[in-house]
């Protein structure tokens, strides 16, 4: 058959001109030497009409360009194409899928490549779907990656942001350790002229530098009167800003507490006579913290002193000790009074710095308003806390805990 | 000499003269489609033919995205070729899309460039009114989905082909013979490359002297375009060739040899 093929003129016989697909043979320079009915029909050319036009020209114009630099090259190094998906063009100018397989040989004195063209419809709606699904899955996966992206980003932003906070805590804390280093250096200053102060009229009182009259003398009681109430409050001051900067240190030590209290009442007995306070002790004489006892001292002073200020007269102020925690590891120094009370939205902040319980107490009860801060922040910095609880006009109990001097 | 460029490039030494002839392929194929013509040379000259990064028998491996995403990616390499050779008093040969890599590698190194010799070549091939090019943006498009469609069928029918590879490693070689370029998104990134490239502004500034190969009825490089080329390259001549088609080196070798041998004898 390939014999007789080649003998005819046109390229073609019978059975190939009727064939299920198209056919056509095109020399190298892409000469169109013939081309069956099935092509003819397909792309809607008269008989004879395609024979002479180049190969091109019934191509669309991409697949011009790839026959070009892909087909041509192809059947020409290697003399036969597979499986081409070549967009045919028809007369009318449509485009016409076809799958194209070709072989290149020798015939009639000349190279011919020979082509049979398959027509792709279901096919091509097949393959068009895949390419669509494999873009949108591309896109997809690249707005994933964008996603992914900025997610990092935003992590960074967040870790970013974390560092800040960082940087402007520290720098708060800083301020605040300036802040009372300022205090703390200030207090100490303002003490030295108080100093100088108090000496001088304890000199004028003695009458060392001369005599004085009675008016003088009652003059000089009110300056000292005022003397040591702002040597009081720098105290507090000095004290609660020398906690603050951390530059408080506890001589820790066993401290009996029963030695320790009665050591204290002496310097509250006088208020405490003079507004006629009942005052009771019950603690066990071997009870025994371990904690600064100097610091502990001071605790329980000031305790005392609020108790005694703030309970009207034929009131009562009791001191109780015992020992706390599951394996006896606490005592607790428990400051009951029977006083005016702490209303319960201001329970909360009685230690805090510079609060004291409303201005009219504040008016009648001198003080810094520092006592109960400096207090809990002494209590805490020995491993202990000091609390509160209370109820109006029925009276406050103040809670100090502090570790237990274990038997080895 | 950096011997990891020749393995790069899948370079090809051969011939008994002493100047060398470098050729370049274009896009679509690789350094088999001169060998219809280098023998014709190889008495003479030094034939050096190579494949582009991507292409042909190339290292796969060496191949990066950025490099090779404008022509001048591949004019390194060239230069790179050129370098590790020590070429000098070079006759380059370009296909096509090669044309213009050869101008911007001769741009870049001018003295080792003695001829330029363009076959079928094209500043830009998207029109620019008044510039005519050949091809709407949409033909370059549907160039790009022609590929696409094909690399499906490829898929195909070389699985079977890679599977039975071990007990027919004949069948192999014919298919890495045949393709010139397996990988479609390397593929699809030179056409892109070539396609919509405009190298109009470089053709001013290169004095080596050039040959213009302009095929009869070449639609991917019409002649408008070898007459746009040949007016604005200085020192260029330009030989209309009774070959079609965009591949006269392929499709009519004798006529391409004698219209180069000629050029180079006449100077």
């Amino acid at each position: 058959m390939t014999d007789r093929l080649s003998d005819v003129d046109i390229g073609v016989d019978s059975l190939l001109e009727t064939a299920p697909c198209g056919f056509v043979a095109f020399a190298d320079d892409g000469t169109i030497r013939a081309a069956n009915a099935t092509l003819r029909d397909m792309l809607g050319f008269d008989r004879d009409e395609l024979q002479g036009r180049r190969i091109e020209s019934i191509l669309n114009i991409g697949s011009r360009i790839f026959y070009q630099t892909h087909f041509f090259p192809l059947v020409k190094l290697h003399g036969r194409a597979e499986e081409i998906f070549l967009l045919l063009r028809s007369k009318g100018g449509d485009d016409v899928a076809t799958l194209c397989n070709a072989v290149r040989r020798q015939r009639g004195g000349e190279w011919i490549t020979d082509c049979v063209l398959m027509r792709v419809r279901e096919r091509q709606k097949f393959e068009d779907a895949l390419l669509r699904a494999k873009k949108a899955a591309e896109e997809a996966n690249e707005q994933l990656e964008l996603q992914a992206m900025e997610l990092e980003m935003s992590e960074q932003q967040l870790l970013e942001q974390g560092e800040e906070l960082e940087r402007q805590r520290a720098l708060a804390e800083d301020a605040n350790r300036a802040k009372s280093a300022f205090l703390a250096t200030m207090s100490h200053e303002l003490r030295t002229p108080l100093n100088a102060i108090g000496g001088y009229v304890q000199l004028l009182e003695l009458g060392i530098q001369g005599p004085i009259t009675e008016k003088q003398a009652d003059s000089l009681a009110r300056i000292s009167r005022a003397h040591r109430h702002l040597l009081r409050l720098i105290n507090d001051v000095l004290n609660l800003a020398r906690i603050e900067a951390g530059r408080v240190e506890y001589n820790v030590a066993a401290c009996n507490l029963k030695e320790l209290a009665d050591a204290v009442l002496p310097m509250v007995e006088p208020q405490l006579q003079s507004r006629g306070i009942r005052y009771s002790l019950d603690i066990r004489p071997d009870l025994t913290a371990y904690a600064d006892h100097e610091k502990v001292q001071q605790i329980l002073l000031n305790l005392l002193s609020n108790a005694t200020k703030f309970t009207p007269t034929n009131g009562s102020v009791a001191v109780t000790g015992s020992v706390d925690g599951e394996r006896g590891e606490r005592v607790r120094l428990v400051v009951r009074d029977t006083g005016v009370g702490i209303p319960a939205e201001r329970l909360a902040r009685v230690f805090e710095p510079f609060v004291q319980v409303d201005d009219s107490h504040a008016r009648r009860a001198e003080g810094s308003g520092l006592g109960l801060a400096i207090s809990r922040d002494l209590a805490r910095g020995m491993g202990g806390n000091l609390t509160a609880e209370s109820e109006v006009n029925v009276g406050s109990v103040f809670t100090l805990t502090l570790p237990a001097l274990l038997p080895a | 000499m950096d011997t990891s460029v020749l393995t790069r490039n899948n370079v090809r030494v051969f011939g008994q003269g002493t100047q060398p002839m470098l050729f370049a392929h274009g896009f679509g194929c690789d350094q088999n489609m001169w060998r219809f013509v280098t023998p014709a040379f190889a008495d003479d000259y030094k034939i050096v033919v190579f494949d582009y990064v991507g292409s042909g028998k190339s290292d796969l491996n060496r191949y990066d995205p950025e490099r090779y995403s404008t022509l001048s990616g591949y004019a390194e390499d060239v230069l790179d070729i050129v370098r590790a050779l020590d070429l000098r008093e070079i006759v380059f040969v370009g296909h096509s899309v090669s044309s213009m890599i050869g101008l911007l590698a001769a741009h870049q190194e001018p003295d080792r460039f003695a001829r330029l010799i363009m076959v079928g070549p094209s500043p830009r091939y998207i029109n620019d009114p008044p510039y005519v090019g050949g091809f709407d943006r949409k033909d370059i498009e549907g160039l790009l989905e022609t590929m696409e469609k094909n690399y499906i069928g490829w898929a195909n029918f070389l699985a079977p082909a890679i599977m039975k590879n071990a007990d027919r490693p004949e069948l192999s070689r014919e298919l890495e013979e045949s393709f010139c370029s397996t990988d479609p998104v390397i593929a699809r990134r030179f056409a892109e490359a070539t396609f919509f490239a405009d190298n109009r502004a470089d053709l001013p500034g290169v004095l080596v002297p050039s040959l213009i190969m302009q095929c009869s009825d070449d639609l991917i490089a019409p002649f408008d375009v070898g007459e746009y080329l040949h007016r604005t390259m200085p020192n260029s001549t330009l030989r209309v060739l009774e070959a079609t088609g965009h591949c006269p080196h392929m499709s009519h070798p004798e006529e391409t040899i004698a219209v180069i041998r000629e050029y180079l004898s006449a100077r």
